[in-house]
Formats: C-alpha cells, structure tokens, sequence
C-alpha cells in the first residue's frame, strides 16, 4: 500500500512521458548554481562535492560554484537573481546541513521564483547516501525526471578471489555480498532491489542463487543435476527466467518463484540464452544462435504458441539485449568488424546506433530512469565499468577490488 | 518526531503547496544495509589418480564460435573412448571453454555445445551416457590471458577429466 502510494505521488510530478534523445542534454545542458551548504564545515563541502559530482557526471549539467559568480547569498533575502541571469544561470540551490539532516531549496532564476523547499532526514554514517537524496531531488525538480544518484550498482570483481559487490551509483562505498574462490556471473537486482540473482559456479557447476541482500540468506533456485544459468526477474518479481541445460542444449524457462513451477520457453538444437523481460512483463528477449550467428529473438508472451521473432540484422554478433525502461527500444552488445561495443535501437528506426567504441564492450546494464547505461570494458586484461550517458556523456567508475566487470543497475530506491 | 533509525524502508512524503508551484518535500532515507556471505565451494573435480593419469592431458579444440569437432580432435578422442572402453569403472568429466570474446552467458552455452559434442562422440562409440558429466565454464577459466588469436585458440577446448 505504502509503495503504490509513492507511486502514485511520483507519476503526478512526472508531467511529460520520458523521451530519450541521443543529443539531449550535450548541446544545452541546464546552468545551475550550487551555493556552499552552511552548517558543518567538513560535512557542507563533503555534500556539496558528492551533489556537484553527480550532476555533472549526468551529462545535463554545466554546474557553477561560488568562485564563478558575481554573489554568494547566504540565504533567500541575500539572492540578486539578476546576478545569476547575467551568467545566464538557469538554477539556484541553497543548502545547509543541521543534526545530520538535509535542508535545501532550488530557486527558478527566470521567474525569480523558489520552486522547491525540501528536507532529507539523514541517517548516522551515511553521508554519500544524503548526498545523492539531495542530487536526486534537485535533478527531478530541475528535469521532471527521476534522479539515479540514490540507486546501487551490483558487479563481479575478480582479484585473487570472486566477489559480488553492490556499490553506489558513483561506484563509491562498496560492499560485498558474496566471496567465492570460484567464478560469480549474470548478476541481477529483484524489481524491489532486495534481492539479488546471481550464478555461482561455487558446487563445481554453474548454478542460479537468490540471495537477500539485507540478511545474507541464499538459496539454489532449480535443484537438477545440469548446469542452469543466466537469471532475470520478471517485473512482477513473481518469476525468473532462466537457461537451463538439462535438456543438452541452452533452452530457456520461466520458473514460478512460489511454487517453483518450470515452463519451457524455447524448443531449438541451437543456443537460447541470456533472456530478459520487457518493461511490463508482456515480452523476452533473448539471444539465439538459430541463424547461424547469435541475434536478438523476441517471444510474446501473451500468446499461446507464439514463435520468436527476430529483431537483430545488423552484423553478425547482436547479443545480451535489455529493454529500455520506456519499451522505446532496446540495448545490446553489437561487434562490428573486430569490435565488440554498446549499441541502441529504436523500434521506430531501422538502423542501430553504436553508444561505445572501445573494444570488448560488454554487459550493458541500463538506470531505471532510462538515461544511463553503464557497461564494462577492457583496459588491457584489467575490466573497468564505464558509463554512458543516452545525451552522449561518458565516465568511468573507480573500484579498488581488481578486475570489474557485470554491472547491474538497481532500480529506484528512493 | 521520527525515529529515524527504526526506519529501514523507503518512506516519503510529499505536501503539495496547493497555490503555488513550488514543491515542499520531506523524506527518510532507504538504510541499505547488507551482509557479506562467504560461499564454500565444493571441489567436484577429484578425478580418481587412475583417470587423472590416463587421460590428464586429453584437451580438443575449436574454432570461434563453432562447437563440431576437428579430424586433430577425433584422433584424440578416439584414444579416450578406447582408453573408457577398456576401463568401464572410469567416470569422465567433460568441461567445454570459450575464448573472451562475446558474452558471459553466450559463452558458457558455447563451452556446453562443445563438451556436448565431444560427449555425442563418446556415446556413438560405445560410451554410456550416465559415466559422463558435461558442463561448461564458458570464458571464466582461460588458460592464456592474452588477446590475440593465439591465446584465444588455447582457450576455446573441452578438457576431458
């Protein structure tokens, strides 16, 4: 009840659909002024940097600080709003720090108006996590779109041991879920983020897991004596589809998570892995090599007997696709000539459009806001995660844990 | 006036200011607490000293993205299924491998169509098919890290246990 309630509250702000354009953001990205945050000299500029990060890290954002403006207002009375629209500055954002509690309020330079007073309660020792609420309101006050800051990113790090660690949106603040001396893949959030599926090849084989990221509890989801693998959740989180191997070849299957019921989805001599659910459950994509090379299929599952349709032609590696959180189109991993690199395709258009272009471009992992993808890459025999922005913006996450790869992008956990 | 360490889920609340535009929000944060697990794996793969010996070098390759067998690698396992006709107590693992390239999951159905063939093979001659273990590592266990065909070619096998 509680979380349709939000739900609710959450659509009645978000006035226009979420349109994704490859050069949005890039060619005019909003100008906003972020003014040093009062209270706690360490805690306001530990704050105000996180914010500042995130907001450029989004891509959509030219961000000013106090050194590149004509006044610093302490407070509402101090604004010359003229100031500002010299610098053709778009947004104000006040801020201040009390008791471990957020205050702070975005000003419309234009109109001169404020447009938003907000509080977030803090919690001890989880000043990052105060910082990205923050981020997330301005970011959806200033964008009418719901901010990614607040949300975790789950990957594989291999040292001299696997891990399975969560971290957040920046790639700070890691933590581990699982430690394994045997390879950990295809990691993938629960749609209420409290779960995580995963495969371990922990039993000598590969194997699926749920785990609750909250109480470490784990368990096998399909007891057979095949390897199963490549988990994703149906949006419901009442299913899980799955590639099982028990029947000597890659085929695909959607588990009923209560009574643990498997229903066969794919009937074909040749690979069908790496499958995914479609934003409202309706439809799975998967990668199958029946062509002869792997390509995307879909299966709609709406109708009885219905038989994939292809939805690839583009080369001769198209493969882990995703659904765009809109069902605008979708992301996968595409090798053109040697390379193998991010591409989109819109339903709407015939043509794909590559996002990346380094080399070994894997693992595509889309922000539930739609604007981000995050992906991993080769530096070498190092994997690193890398982002990139739907407007054309580009990072890279740190991690301090070796080798990288996998990402999974939570969905909004604010 | 809340209790903010007893709230663990996501609550939020939002008054809106009827006559104006502007936005009044108030909102706890989400905990995100988490527990490390430690897996403890079981090691299947203690062959018996007699099957180690006998077949421990026992590896067949392939081409990219291909899983049919090379006439270098039916010499070899015809020297496996008469080395498991002779010696009918002898289990046999089978783990198919794939080079780096492409997807995790892609290649792990790869390394299993390619542990399939050769067991295929084993059982067309005369091999039963529950003395045989088929399973895959895809790309996770390379045995040459390097980028180049060389090392890939090494790395797409069935090793045969």
């Amino acid at each position: 009840m509680k979380k349709l309630l939000i739900v609710l509250i959450f659509s009645s702000f978000v006035s226009s659909e979420l349109v994704l354009e490859i050069t949005q953001g890039t060619d005019d990205p909003y100008r906003v002024a972020i003014l040093p945050f009062k209270g706690d000299k360490k805690l306001s500029s530990d704050i105000e940097n996180i914010v500042i990060n995130n907001l450029k890290r989004s891509g959509e954002f030219t961000v000013f600080i106090a050194a590149d403006l004509l006044s610093v207002p302490k407070n509402e009375e101090e604004i010359v709003f003229n100031d500002f629209r010299i610098l053709n500055i778009d947004y104000l954002v006040l801020g201040s720090i009390n008791n471990g509690d957020v205050f702070y309020e975005v000003y419309d330079i234009k109109k001169g108006l404020k447009i938003r007073s907000s509080t977030v309660f803090g919690i001890p020792n989880k000043i990052r996590q105060l910082a990205h609420y923050v981020t997330d309101g301005i970011y959806e006050e200033i964008t009418g779109i719901k901010g990614i800051a607040a949300t975790k990113i789950l990957y594989v790090t291999q040292s001299d041991k696997y891990s399975l660690v969560v971290a957040d949106s920046d790639g700070e603040n890691e933590q581990i879920l699982l430690e394994s001396s045997e390879p950990i893949i295809s990691p993938s959030w629960s749609p209420d983020s409290k779960k995580v599926a995963y495969v371990s090849f922990e039993t000598g084989m590969a194997k699926v897991f749920i785990q609750n990221i909250a109480t470490g509890e784990r368990e096998v989801v399909v007891e057979n004596s095949s390897q199963i693998s490549s988990p994703a959740w149906s949006p419901d989180g009442r299913f899980l589809s799955l590639t099982l191997y028990q029947d000597g070849n890659a085929e695909i299957y959607i588990l009923n998570l209560s009574n643990k019921n498997l229903t066969r989805l794919t009937n074909h001599y040749s690979i069908d892995t790496e499958s995914t659910w479609s934003p409202k459950g309706s439809k799975i994509m998967f990668t199958s090599g029946r062509s002869g090379s792997p390509q995307l299929y879909e299966l709609d599952l709406r109708k009885s007997n219905s038989k994939p349709k292809r939805i690839t032609f583009d080369g001769n590696y198209n493969a882990k696709g995703s659904y765009l959180p809109d069902n605008q189109g979708i992301i996968f991993v595409h090798r053109s000539s040697t390379n193998f690199q991010i591409a989109l395709k819109y339903f709407n258009e015939n043509f794909i459009r590559p996002l990346t272009v380094s080399q070994m471009d894997e693992s595509p992992s889309i922000s539930p806001n739609g604007n981000v993808i995050v992906y991993s890459i080769k530096d070498g025999e190092t994997g690193l995660l890398a982002g990139v922005t739907l407007s054309g913006a580009k990072f890279r996450l740190p991690s301090n844990r070796g080798s990288v790869r996998e990402p999974s992008w939570s969905g909004f956990l604010r | 006036m809340f209790s903010k360490l007893s709230i663990n889920f996501l609550f939020v609340i939002f008054f809106l200011v009827s006559c104006s535009s502007m936005n009044v929000t108030e909102e706890t944060m989400y905990s995100g607490d988490v527990k490390t697990v430690q897996a403890s794996s079981v090691n299947n793969e203690n062959i018996s000293y007699d099957s180690k010996a006998m077949f421990a070098n026992a590896t067949v390759y392939f081409d990219f993205d291909k899983t049919n067998l090379t006439s270098k690698s039916l010499q070899t396992l015809k020297s496996v299924a008469n080395a498991l006709n002779d010696n009918p107590d002898l289990d046999v693992v089978l783990a198919g491998h794939a080079d780096e390239r492409g997807t995790r999951e892609y290649n792990l159905a790869l390394g299993q169509r390619r542990a399939e063939a050769v067991s295929d093979y084993l059982v067309l001659n005369g091999i039963k098919k529950d003395r045989i273990t088929v399973k895959s590592f895809g790309e996770e266990r390379p045995i040459s890290l390097g980028q180049d065909e060389e090392s890939y070619s090494k790395n797409r096998r069935v090793e045969i246990n």
